[in-house]
């Protein structure tokens, strides 16, 4: 479904990204793993097409067949709006501090799709109750909400979107360790279920073990190893990936 | 590198203009108050570099001499308004607790009342000199000074340093004056520059109303003040050149402001 | 909460009237010559000693300091001010007839300057690095750095005397007939100078409020996620606001300060114009009546601006007003 062929990206004369190659299958949830620096949301920038504008980008990046590099700035506005949809870390500030929710979920969702209000409401209501969140937020502000609350808000506008590929951009680590664990769960329900495609950036070995169907290892702008996750898992080929597993068990 | 540029000039403009206003004695071409009824309203010429006024007076000696005058009140007053601020701060920022509280309530207190409506107040009781004009000024500036101060403070006394000189013993009051010289001085000093601006247009502002320098001495603002009749019979570069000095002062001041906020900012983030 | 909210709010204000009202009675202690006289002003010569005396008792004359202060407030806040050394009128009624005058001068002042600054800020900030992004840095510092008189003296010469477009001093022609227009048309270079000379300062606070807005993470969660840049733009000038209303309030002392200069030069028969003759002439329960009553005003627009700040401010209305 997505497919990353040689992808390398560098940024005033600094190679941020090396070569990378990797695909997403369709109904599947990949997991990038790598410590910070790794160039892990570097390549969900260049997925998003939002690099900064001077970067300079080789490489293929495509989505059922058509190439995102080569695109025009308004073909990936479009695809950002109707295709991905991404969940980011910091849920606590993702979204504006002064609007009530039901404006700010509106906008990342039926406003998007051309719904009304109304259409809006009545979709939204029984999403936000399979994430077990009360009605109410709709009339609160983000300030009176937890991070748990409103990263479950995030999962809900994807929910609504139905997008092709959802990326979640470590979405666990301002968390707490307890939200965490239900997070994770409602995201391996959500590929169940309804068999969205989920691409999980983590530095967290634990999560991509328990959720994921297949890894990407990234060390220093460059995969190191790919494959499923008990293969990479228990028979690590590459000495990065037994270092990381080392450490961490 | 480019802010750094910047700085310097605007530094080199402003030191030009200190300068020639301290030295105004020897470089003025003429006797400030000597009057030529020979050349009244003589425009600009070879003869008066910038004009003389409705008594034949030479405008750039007046200049030079009434930006003695203008820039010495904003000296005094600001060297009085800083060590006022910096006792007030220091005190409520050391003490803290509710001596902090009943001194930044005040404090807030005084910050909203229009400084020029105080000074004009004290003006109507103690109005005659430069001096007096000065020290009014220096009385009534020292507000926001005080909250930096107090900030500064306040962040420096929960410092890392700070707690470990405590355990070694030294006196808090000497750790927090010495450091906070060291390390509050960019913030203050552009405070500083800032109420020295301030000090300028309150000083032009008054006199121009009549209510500040006394007339007969010259300022910028007093020259100002006399010009007014002078537009009307079309001699404009009696109120031009004034206007255009403080305009430039100023100016040099916001930008050095400017340029050294920013690389306190740069530092701080770095 | 709202109890709380409001009674902080009453605090703080009355904390500013009493340093302002020790300002004022400061004044009129230290003035030079008979209290008596300050008080009664002109009527002074046709009182008698025994007239006189009963003043000094009724105000307290021959009682400590602080007693006479007491005094001077009790009165104060029942409205009596004293008299004008000059024109012997209740100080009350000749400040309630200028006070209109600065409120209008003021008022259409800020109104026009959060249009103006507003416009500009927005504009500029959304377009970093263009033309009008760093045209409006370098004219809110140019424009800090013009005295506001010289300003008003250099539209004088273009717009009144060269051009005549507009009176240069005044409040109506007696042609004019003293209507609506006619005020309007005087108001117009008070009220230009004073707008001139703040609208750089707002419009670029305003602008940095918005960049620095732009650049914060829900704007980025939001682009990533294809959200119409139309309904971005509305949520960053919704939070740039906040600290944008909060920074006129600050200011909003300085315009009084600020018509002080502008009247006087327009005769425009405000408060300010009042401040300065009564300093001139030494006319001191005039004086002192002015600065209260100037004191008395920015505590009651700082209330307004506060009321404003809870409007916009959802933080602040979920907590003073639960709603």
């Amino acid at each position: 479904m997505l497919s990353i062929d040689g992808l390398s990206v560098s940024l005033n004369g600094r190679q941020l990204i090396n070569n990378v190659t990797f695909t997403v299958p369709k109904g599947r949830i990949t997991s990038i793993i790598g410590e910070s620096g790794s160039g892990k949301s570097m390549t969900v920038s260049a997925i998003l097409g939002l690099l900064p504008v001077h970067a300079q980008t080789s490489g293929a990046i495509s989505l059922n067949d058509k190439n995102l590099v080569e695109m025009s700035p308004k073909d990936k506005v479009e695809l950002r709006k109707m295709h991905f949809f991404t969940v980011f870390q910091d849920a606590a500030n993702s979204f504006s501090p002064s609007t009530k929710m039901k404006h700010q979920l509106f906008i990342f969702t039926g406003h998007k799709q051309g719904h009304s209000k109304m259409e809006f409401y009545q979709k939204m209501r029984v999403i936000l109750q399979d994430l077990d969140l009360t009605d109410d937020i709709m009339e609160r502000y983000p300030f009176e909400l937890s991070g748990g609350m409103l990263q479950r808000c995030m999962l809900a506008c994807a929910l609504y979107t139905e997008p092709t590929l959802l990326i979640a951009d470590e979405p666990t680590s301002a968390l707490d360790m307890l939200i965490q664990k239900d997070f994770i769960d409602l995201l391996k329900k959500l590929n169940d279920e309804k068999g969205t495609t989920i691409l999980l950036i983590t530095h967290d070995l634990d999560i991509a073990a328990s959720v994921a169907h297949a890894v990407v290892v990234m060390k220093k702008g460059e995969v190191v190893e790919t494959g499923q996750v008990s293969d990479v898992f228990d028979k690590p080929q590459h000495p990065y990936t037994k270092l990381l597993l080392e450490n961490h068990f | 590198m480019k802010s750094r540029k910047m700085l310097f000039f605007w530094l080199i403009i402003l030191a030009i203009i200190f300068v020639s206003t301290a030295f105004s004695s020897f470089l003025a071409p003429y006797e400030p108050n000597s009057m030529d009824m020979n050349s009244i309203y003589a425009a600009p010429s070879g003869d008066h570099l910038l004009g003389t006024d409705q008594l034949g007076r030479d405008v750039l000696s007046r200049l030079l001499v009434g930006g003695k005058v203008t820039l010495l009140i904003a000296v005094v007053s600001v060297v009085i308004s800083t060590i006022i601020g910096f006792i007030f701060g220091g005190i409520s920022g050391y003490f803290g607790g509710v001596l902090d509280i009943v001194m930044m309530r005040l404090l807030e207190a005084f910050l909203t009342i229009p400084s020029l409506v105080i000074v004009l107040a004290f003006q109507a009781i103690m109005r005659g000199s430069v001096w007096n004009m000065a020290v009014i000024m220096g009385l009534t500036g020292w507000f926001v000074t005080a909250r930096i101060v107090r900030s500064e403070f306040m962040r420096l006394k929960d410092s890392e340093f700070v707690h470990m000189a405590v355990m070694f013993r030294t006196p808090m009051w000497k750790i927090l004056f010495g450091h906070l010289l060291r390390n509050s001085f960019p913030a203050i000093f552009v405070v500083t520059l800032f109420n020295f601006a301030g000090a300028i247009f309150t000083e032009v502002s008054l006199s121009f109303l009549g209510i500040g320098v006394p007339p007969a001495t010259p300022s910028w603002g007093t020259m100002l003040y006399s010009a007014q009749t002078d537009l009307l019979v079309g001699a404009w570069w009696i109120g031009l050149f004034p206007g255009l000095i403080i305009f430039f002062t100023i100016l040099c001041l916001q930008f050095i402001g400017e340029a050294l906020k920013k690389q306190g900012g740069e530092r701080s983030h770095a | 909460m709202i109890a709380k909210w409001i009674g902080k709010r009453v605090i703080m204000g009355t904390i500013v009237l009493i340093v302002v009202s020790f300002l004022s009675f400061f004044i009129l202690h230290a003035a030079p010559g008979d209290p008596a006289a300050a008080y009664y002003g002109g009527n002074l010569q046709t009182l008698t000693t025994a007239e006189k005396e009963r003043i000094a008792q009724a105000f307290g004359l021959d009682k400590p300091v602080l007693a006479q202060y007491a005094i001077w407030l009790r009165e104060a806040i029942t409205g009596n001010l004293g008299y004008s050394a000059k024109e012997g009128r209740a100080v009350s009624t000749i400040l309630l007839e200028k006070l209109p005058n600065t409120l209008q001068l003021v008022g259409i002042t800020l109104m026009i300057l959060a249009i103006i600054s507003t416009w500009f800020g927005l504009l500029a900030g959304m377009k970093e690095g263009s033309l009008l992004d760093r045209g409006l840095s370098i004219f809110s510092i140019a424009s800090s750095a013009v005295p506001s008189f010289w300003l008003g003296i250099l539209l004088m010469m273009i717009f009144s005397v060269q051009l005549g477009w507009f009176p240069s001093s005044g409040m109506s022609d007696v042609r004019g007939g003293g209507g609506i227009a006619d005020r309007l048309h005087h108001i117009f270079l008070p009220v230009a100078v004073l707008v001139l000379s703040h609208v750089g300062i707002f419009a670029r606070f305003l602008q940095d409020c918005v960049k620095s807005e732009s650049k914060s993470y829900y704007v980025q969660v939001a682009r990533a996620n294809g959200v119409a840049e139309q309904e971005i733009r509305k949520n960053i000038l919704r939070n740039a606001f906040i600290p944008y209303v909060n920074y006129v309030g600050v200011t909003i002392p300085s315009f009084f300060g600020g018509s002080i200069v502008v009247e006087s030069l327009f005769g425009w028969s405000g408060l300010g114009q009042l401040l300065v003759k009564s300093v001139m002439v030494k006319d001191f329960p005039l004086l002192m009546g002015g600065v209260l009553i100037i004191g008395v005003v920015v505590v009651v627009s700082l209330f307004i601006i506060d009321v404003l700040m809870v409007v916009i401010n959802p933080k602040l209305r979920r907590g003073v007003l639960r709603c």
